[in-house]
């Protein structure tokens, strides 16, 4: 193993190591947040809009709630109600779709 | 005179053929572009025997030999980059007290690499920094063992070349 017979070599590995901990920070960075709300019904966009407008978006069936910079589906009258029990999205990429009532609301 | 341009046309030469050996075994499975850096040795022991200037230009020579007879030419930016970066920090770090070869090559190493992420992250953008702490580690390991074998090199000439 390696002889560290001098004091300077294990201060120098000491903060090399302390360093690479650190820089493990990086991995804790959030990906990008924010952006424009897309939401298509039968692939028609229906509302286009930056993601820090509150809106409450009515579409028949479904009622979409855009808020604090994330989005949910509040409602709808779907009988799985998945996109409704979704987890409210806030990143680039992320989407609800309620698939029988073919509303997709994302983030773009 | 003379003397010194034989001594670094032998330290060089000796630098390309571990850079070879280096190059015949990957470990691009820790990250990409990670080498053992077995070449620096020869520059560790240069700067052990105060030689900066030396240390400089063998490893610089060696990196633009080795560039161009082993990769391609467009690794030259990187390793060019990274080796003055790395070649300075570690005479910087041997003029601290109680620093050996073993000191030296784990920050050349480490000072290396970070550099080449940089550069790295110029060309492929920000996400290339997730490789940092695995990167820093494994410059402690290999720059540790380069260190260690140059210390060792370094001991034996140590009475015959001076």
């Amino acid at each position: 193993m390696l002889k560290l017979s001098k004091k300077g070599d294990l201060i120098i590995l000491i903060t090399v190591l302390a360093a690479a901990v650190a820089s493990c920070a990086v991995f804790f960075i959030p990906q990008k947040s924010g952006g424009t709300v897309v939401i298509t019904q039968n692939d028609r966009i229906v509302y286009k809009n930056s993601v820090y407008v509150n809106k409450t978006v009515e579409l028949g069936d479904n009622t979409v709630l855009i808020k604090d910079g994330k989005v949910k589906m509040q409602s709808a009258g779907c009988k799985n109600q998945i996109c409704v029990r979704h987890k409210a999205i806030s990143r680039k990429g992320e989407s609800i779709i309620c698939l029988p009532n073919k509303v997709i609301a994302e983030i773009r | 005179m003379a003397r010194k341009i034989t001594l670094y046309g032998i330290f060089a030469a000796t630098a390309l053929i571990f850079g070879y050996i280096e190059s015949l075994f990957s470990l691009s499975f820790i990250a990409p572009g990670i080498k053992l850096g077995l070449a620096n040795s020869l520059c560790l022991i240069l700067i052990g025997f105060g030689d900066t200037k030396g240390a400089f230009c063998v490893n610089t020579v060696r990196i633009l030999l080795s560039s161009l007879l082993f990769s391609s030419p467009f690794t030259l930016f990187f390793s060019l980059t990274a080796g003055i970066a790395s070649t300075a920090a570690c005479a910087g770090v041997s003029r601290l007290k109680g620093v050996s070869q073993v000191g030296m090559g784990v920050a050349g190493a480490a000072v290396h690499n970070t550099v080449q992420l940089c550069v790295a992250a110029l060309i492929f953008g920000r996400s290339v920094w997730y490789y940092l702490p695995i990167l820093l580690v494994s410059a402690v390991i290999t720059g540790g063992a380069v260190g260690e074998i140059s210390e060792c090199i370094f001991k034996k000439i140590k009475t015959k070349v001076k």
